[in-house]
Parts: C-alpha cells; sequence; structure tokens
C-alpha cells in the first residue's frame, strides 16, 4: 500500500490516504492514479479549474517527500509550472503527477494560493 | 454594487443567444447579471458548472468574446462528452454557473515582435480574443494558419476575414485537410522553420491532442526560445 499525505498551508488539518495505486482511477479528473485523482476519490478538494488537463496551474502542489514515486514531469507540465505562483523546486502540477511506486511515501503541502492569483491581479483594458 | 471579478467567485449567467456554426459545433452566448464586471485577459477559459447525475464537475471552456456582459463560448460535440452533451441542451432562459477566469494561455501584453497563431476548429475560440488584442494594440505583423477538416468547420470566417481586410500587418490563411496536423506541421515547417533563419517570433498554438506537441516541438528543435512558443493541448 502506498501512503499520501497531505498539509495544508492554510492550517485545515493533515490528512492521510493509504490507497492501492493499481486501483486507479480513483475519480474521474487529472491522470489515473494522480495526486488529484487520488485526493478527489477520497473527498479531499483540490482545485482543478481546467477539469485536470495540464491547461491551468490550480492544482499546484509541493511535494515535500516521496518525489521518488512519482512520475517524471512532462514538457508540458512543466511549462505549466513555469507560470505558477509559489513555484519550488519540488512543484507538481496534481493532475499530471501519478504515483508509481506501489509502496511510495508521499508528502504533499497545499500552498494556500492554488488559484492562479495571476489571473486575479491582471486588467483586460 | 457591481460584483468584481475574481476566480474564485462563482459566477450565474443566463443563456441569452445560440448559434449554430455547423451541423456539430454551437456558440452560445451567456449574459451575466447586471452590473458585472468580469475581466479576463483574451486566451482564458471560465470553468463551468456541470451538474452530472449525482454531483457536480467542472469543464473548462475558451472565452471566444465578451461584450459587455455577455460572454461566448463555443464548443463541439464530443463522442461520449457528458459535459458538452448538457451544454448542448441548453436553451435560452436556462441558468449556467460558472467560475474563473482562469489560465495562463493567454496574451497578457502587446506583441512586440512578429506573432504567429497557430489553430484548429473550435480551438480558434482562445485565439480569437488574442488576435482583436493584438491587432488594437500593436502594430506587429501577425499570422493566423486556421486549420479544419472541412470549410464548414473554419468558423468566424467573416470576422477574420474582416480583420484580414482592414489590417496589412494581418495575415489570415485556412487550410482545410484531413490529415490537420500533419499538414500544419508540414506547413509550420515551410513558413517558420525552413524559408528563413528569423527566430525572433512567437506563436500561440490551440488544437486538439498530441499534434500540438508535435509543433511545439518542431519550433523549439528549431531554435525558437521555449518561452516563444505558447500553446495549449485539448
Amino acid at each position: 500500500m502506498a501512503k499520501l499525505h497531505v498539509k495544508f498551508e492554510n492550517g485545515d488539518p493533515d490528512k492521510v490516504i493509504e490507497f492501492n495505486p493499481a486501483d486507479a482511477p480513483f475519480h474521474h479528473d487529472g491522470r489515473p492514479g494522480s495526486i488529484l485523482d487520488i485526493l478527489l476519490g477520497h473527498k479531499i478538494h483540490l482545485e482543478h479549474a481546467c477539469g485536470g488537463n495540464c491547461a491551468c496551474t490550480t492544482c499546484h502542489v509541493v511535494v515535500k517527500e516521496g518525489m521518488i514515486g512519482l512520475s517524471e514531469a512532462e514538457e508540458s507540465e512543466e511549462d505549466m509550472l513555469d507560470k505558477a505562483p509559489g513555484l519550488t523546486p519540488t512543484s507538481r502540477l496534481g493532475c499530471q503527477a501519478v504515483v508509481t511506486d506501489p509502496d511510495a511515501e508521499i508528502t504533499v503541502v497545499i500552498p494556500r494560493f492554488t488559484i492562479n492569483l495571476a489571473t486575479e491581479n491582471r486588467d483586460d483594458s | 454594487m457591481a460584483e468584481a471579478s475574481s476566480p474564485r467567485t462563482t459566477w450565474l449567467s443566463v443563456v441569452d443567444r445560440i448559434i449554430d456554426h455547423n451541423e456539430d459545433t454551437r456558440s452560445i452566448f451567456l449574459q451575466m447579471r447586471e452590473g458585472t464586471q468580469f475581466k479576463f485577459v483574451p486566451g482564458q477559459f471560465i470553468s463551468i458548472l456541470i451538474p452530472l447525475g449525482d454531483e457536480v464537475r467542472r469543464r473548462a471552456y475558451s472565452i471566444a468574446s465578451i461584450d459587455g456582459g455577455r460572454l461566448e463560448i463555443c464548443f463541439n460535440q464530443v463522442t461520449g462528452g457528458r459535459g458538452v452533451g448538457w451544454l448542448f441542451e441548453r436553451a435560452p432562459g436556462d441558468a449556467v454557473e460558472f467560475m474563473g477566469p482562469f489560465g495562463n494561455f493567454a496574451l497578457d501584453a502587446p506583441p512586440q515582435v512578429e506573432t504567429v497563431f497557430i489553430a484548429e476548429g473550435t480551438a480558434i475560440a482562445p485565439i480569437l480574443p488574442m488576435l482583436l488584442r493584438a491587432q488594437s494594440s500593436s502594430h506587429a505583423p501577425m499570422f493566423l494558419l486556421y486549420a479544419a477538416s472541412d470549410r464548414a468547420h473554419i468558423l468566424y470566417n467573416r470576422e477574420l476575414e474582416t480583420l484580414a481586410a482592414g489590417d496589412a500587418n494581418f495575415g489570415f490563411e485556412v487550410l482545410v485537410a484531413d490529415n490537420i496536423y500533419e499538414r500544419l506541421h508540414d506547413e509550420v515547417h515551410r513558413r517558420w522553420v525552413a524559408a528563413d533563419t528569423n527566430r525572433a517570433r512567437h506563436f500561440y498554438i490551440c488544437g486538439v491532442g498530441k499534434g500540438v506537441l508535435s509543433i511545439r516541438d518542431l519550433l523549439r528543435s528549431s531554435g525558437y526560445e521555449r518561452r516563444a512558443v505558447h500553446y495549449e493541448q485539448w
């Protein structure tokens, strides 16, 4: 069994999910077995404005531990993350980062601003 | 008091008008409440709340145009697409809730260099407001290469021809083909890779599937800066 520890930067209580990656998909948005898929399938909300299709950064998470148990980021994800507010060296898109190790123990932080603040500050004048 | 625009806000709108572009492609115009101040950057999308069974799913639709409080989205039938099926069932007067705007595939500043837009079918939706923005704010040359499987799926043709007719800096060409992405790939190679050594252009590409990534890779591997090649893959 794999384990996903979820911490929330806004102070919400931590969550721990135990799951078998082979049981994916757990929901219908994001790549099957992705962090987004796992969270939604276990009734933990994570923004995903584009429906989990790597077209926005609202499912941005920061991986604190267990990066090796995740799929490698593809160029499309890297391009999208480039534009994510609060980018860190271990940032991933929840919809794209798939848990590949059946015994993975992963810790992610959901940043306070999982919605793209850049859009809020733009002015289409 | 007027509502302020924020992606976190859930907006309530009403279907005001429906236009069928062809047998499987439709625009709906969503009228927002009077006094609503909804702002977006050309290229962005809204996330529509679609009730399916006992849950609400969110699906992204690019904003094709906005006129005051009336916002247009454009979409086509997709086999097995429940979200779009729900949208096709909407009629004038029906309520539609959405969040947004979202998305980073956007023209957030007037182009400073030659800019090429490449789109296929309904993926013209985010490109259209970009063209309008670019034309109204910049004198940099721009070109649209717009492809579809047949002439009926070239949308907004009149608007695009009007744009091109009134602006010597704007070129527009249609490509009708069965193998859309192979042809687009070849055209991109011929026009902007093999034809010259200028690698200062910027590109905005929108379409469906891995063909978009193939064009991205072609341009980036041919010397264009990574950040000069913008794309959205549906």
